[in-house]
């Protein structure tokens, strides 16, 4: 008795063809020899053919269409994108070696060759390197405004 | 062209290898997403939105995994993370009967020529599809992936993240809510409608 009971644990399983080989095995035994859980299995498995044999829906006719359209159009985007992100990052290294060079240049055409070892920073030389930082700061938060809307936007779209 | 060249020709960056994707799966993606939000244009907007996912992210596959199984983990956790902004209440609690998939159902290929079996084919299909999707969605999912996906019972527990067991006993427990509920409401008839009839 106690192994009938387990045994109709099981019937669910075995129409779901979930049960591991020994249990399968068992199962089989015990329901050749048991009209009850034959039955019972029966209609596990009337049961479990009526879900297999459910008929499948059908989607919009364009929906692949209209999917690939949309995830190409996504793609393209986040190429763009990224090729946008690698052109700026090139270009903001560019820019800064260009403005770390350009002081010595410029101090080495204006005062000669020995302007570059006077370690003294005079007035002139302040006022350029404060104003460069400043340019810098303020471009730097733009380019930061300017990135959080583009994801914003993306976002919505 | 075999599924492991077109996921690797997508992960080279091929469009056209997306396509062929989307076309080969498109009937089992939509039925399964169908089955979790229970909305045509719910599922057909989250089938897009797998597509654009997996697009996207498709380098971070790991090709030796099952495709399947990550397709539709994609696609459930869209469906979980849609149903819990629209329709929260939905992912724990059993439907009420709306008769909204009579539209799915209308569709029905039929195999039988005769037209007394194709009504009764048709009557069943009903019913088994009406009980299906009354039950919750952690059993409603379970029963898609193995009934209609076919899926090994690995390839469910790797889906949905959950032991081997737990798949086994949601399972069980889904085709005894599944079968007491089609006994309630046609008790004193038979509930399968005439194949069970034929077949015994």
């Amino acid at each position: 008795m106690k192994d009938h009971n387990k045994i109709r644990e099981l019937l669910a399983l075995a129409a779901a063809d979930a049960l591991l080989p020994n249990e399968s095995e068992m199962l089989m035994q015990h329901v050749r020899m048991c009209p009850q859980c034959s039955a019972e299995m029966e209609q596990w498995q009337h049961l479990s053919r009526s879900l297999r044999q459910l008929p499948t829906p059908q989607p919009s006719p364009d929906l692949v269409q209209r999917t690939c359209a949309r995830a190409e159009a996504r793609i393209i985007d986040e190429r763009e994108h990224a090729w946008n992100r690698r052109v700026m990052i090139s270009l903001v290294l560019f820019a800064w070696a260009l403005t770390l060079t350009s002081w010595p240049i410029v101090r080495l055409v204006s005062g000669g060759l020995l302007s570059l070892l006077d370690p003294r920073l005079s007035q002139s030389w302040l006022g350029f390197a404060g104003f460069t930082s400043l340019v810098w700061l303020t471009g730097g938060i733009a380019a930061i405004l300017l990135a959080r809307h583009q994801r914003r936007e993306r976002s919505l779209a | 062209m075999g599924l492991e060249a077109d996921v690797a020709q997508l992960r080279r960056g091929d469009l056209d290898a997306l396509s062929t994707l989307i076309s080969r799966y498109q009937n089992r993606l939509y039925r399964f997403l169908l089955r979790l939000v229970r909305d045509r244009c719910e599922a057909e907007d989250l089938f897009q939105q797998t597509w654009i996912h997996v697009a996207e992210k498709i380098r971070r596959f790991d090709p030796s995994r099952n495709f399947d199984a990550w397709l539709f983990t994609v696609a459930r956790n869209l469906a979980i993370d849609h149903l819990r902004r629209v329709r929260p209440a939905s992912l724990d609690q059993p439907i009420s009967e709306d008769g909204s998939q009579d539209t799915a159902l209308d569709r029905l290929v039929a195999h039988d020529p005769a037209p007394l079996d194709r009504i009764l084919e048709k009557e069943r299909a009903s019913r088994v599809g009406t009980a299906l999707d009354e039950l919750p969605f952690a059993y409603r999912e379970v029963m898609t992936l193995r009934f209609e996906e076919e899926m090994k019972i690995e390839e469910i527990a790797q889906v949905l993240g959950i032991p081997l067991s737990t798949v086994k006993s949601r399972l069980r427990r889904s085709l005894e809510q599944m079968r007491n509920s089609l006994e309630t409401r046609y008790a004193g008839e038979n509930w399968l409608g005439a194949r069970r009839g034929t077949s015994q």
